[in-house]
């Protein structure tokens, strides 16, 4: 069922491309873009860029994450650490993440460090916030019975505030894996050597708009076999996860 | 031996007085039942005997105490099993497995609550609440979201834990049928404090059709008029 809108948008897509209404340099027909995209697999290409452009986004995904739920948890549980660190997260969170990448490159160059630091940024906040808000709003019966039972910290942390937050944490980290594949895009595009985004700048220059489109497509379809990928572990991994 | 004493106990919400000078005592060992209308203070006592909520006056309590709520608070993420262990403070199998026998789900140790029933979820959140082997136990309307069945069932199978276990256990209800049941002791509340006590003297244990019985209907008519 659902590869039926698909089907119907390629064959739209390729009718429109191939009528003449629309320049089909600058509008390359479905067709073109797939035998763009086969003759970037069988050089090679696509899978040394890929590669790269998706060690980048899993790098700064779990960066940011594990940062954003640490942060979260704490400012969702400590009452002074919430006070004392949500106004400035706040601020920070309201940059838009991609105006900070002129910054990063001249704090760190264009390598992988600056692509790392920015990717992580991005994820950072939306995991926070939704970290926050799972570690703020735990069922007060929850809580209660950790007073009843008189439980340790390490285990009232990773038994109870951790897994009682999880639902809101999964939600952050796939906003955050949208958000690693737009970042990995623009950081690459600002400057790269490698990755995907590298493709699609170069390709530019050639007007060789059936290579960009391929390369967004690819983007796009890695970040959704990711963000699917990932709620399919966490299923796996935790059965209880999304059952009542 | 008290293993509970309250005296001049008050708690109020907002400045509304909840519940006003209320005295109470447990013995050891005895199953001491609260009824009264909604909204009357039964939660808010317990949650000030489990020092949950502020409050004024004395309360004298055991250093452990084990809880039971309507909603089960069994934690979803974690298995029976595993559920269980949490009210341990030392892991020990043969104790798992004791209680997990004691509430019929040793086959289903490694199951999820959202694969049990509401009647196992809440042995489940009972089984927890004695592994840490409370000095007293906090019941509120724990069976108030069971079918009548299920209620039925449970309230059998405490009173069996109960007469194994012996602890001291402060039960809950709106229901007087309930409290009849299962209690020694008859506690009414009403305006913010014990209004009436009924010491309940029918033989232990509870027979079968112990609810049909014409002292336990004389009891229960004797407490609805003390209620209305």
């Amino acid at each position: 069922m659902p590869i039926i809108p698909i089907l119907l948008f390629i064959l739209i897509w390729e009718a429109l491309s191939s009528s003449g209404i629309f320049n089909a340099v600058l509008f390359p027909p479905p067709s073109k873009v797939f035998l763009a995209l086969l003759g970037l697999a069988l050089s090679g290409e696509l899978f040394l860029h890929l590669s790269a452009s998706l060690s980048r986004v899993y790098l700064g995904l779990l960066v940011g994450s594990v940062l954003g739920i640490a942060v979260g948890l704490l400012t969702g549980r400590i009452r002074i650490i919430d006070k004392s660190m949500s106004p400035l997260l706040h601020v920070f969170r309201s940059f838009p993440a991609v105006a900070i990448i002129p910054l990063v490159i001249v704090w760190f160059g264009i390598g992988e460090t600056a692509k790392l630091f920015s990717i992580s940024f991005a994820v950072f906040f939306p995991v926070w916030m939704n970290t926050h808000i799972g570690a703020s709003s735990i069922p007060v019966r929850y809580v209660q019975m950790l007073s009843i039972f008189k439980t340790p910290s390490f285990k009232k942390w990773s038994k109870v505030i951790l897994p009682a937050s999880s639902e809101f944490i999964i939600a952050g980290v796939r906003t955050g894996i949208a958000i690693a594949f737009i970042m990995v895009f623009v950081s690459e595009l600002a400057g790269a050597s490698s990755g995907v985004g590298y493709i699609i700048s170069i390709s530019q220059l050639s007007y060789r708009m059936d290579v960009m489109i391929a390369g967004l497509f690819v983007l796009g379809l890695l970040g959704a076999v990711t963000d699917f990928a990932f709620i399919r572990l966490i299923k796996a991994i935790f059965p209880w996860f999304g059952k009542k | 031996m008290k293993k509970l004493e309250i005296r001049g106990l008050c708690v109020s919400y907002n400045g509304m007085p909840v519940l006003e000078d209320l005295q109470l005592d447990a013995e050891e060992g005895e199953f001491v039942a609260i009824v009264g209308k909604s909204g009357c203070g039964k939660t808010t006592l317990l949650n000030a005997i489990a020092g949950f909520v502020k409050y004024s006056g004395s309360i004298t309590k055991p250093d452990t105490l084990g809880m039971v709520s309507q909603d089960y608070a069994v934690f979803p993420w974690l298995t029976a099993g595993e559920n269980i262990s949490f009210g341990m403070t030392k892991n020990d199998e043969a104790v798992l497995q004791h209680y997990l026998k004691m509430i019929d789900l040793l086959d289903k140790r490694d199951r999820y609550p959202f694969e049990l029933s509401g009647g196992q979820k809440q042995r489940l959140a009972l089984a927890r609440a004695l592994v840490s082997n409370p000095d007293l136990v906090l019941m509120d309307e724990p069976y108030g979201a069971l079918d009548i069945f299920t209620r039925e069932k449970m309230q059998r199978w405490l009173m069996h834990i109960w007469e194994h276990e012996r602890k001291t256990i402060l039960f809950v209800t709106h229901s007087i049928d309930e409290a009849l049941l299962l209690a020694d002791r008859v506690l009414l509340l009403n305006d913010g404090a014990i209004q009436k006590e009924f010491r309940v003297g029918l033989k232990r244990p509870r027979a079968e059709g112990t609810e049909f019985s014409q002292a336990f209907l004389k009891s229960k008519m004797a407490i609805r008029r003390a209620l209305s």
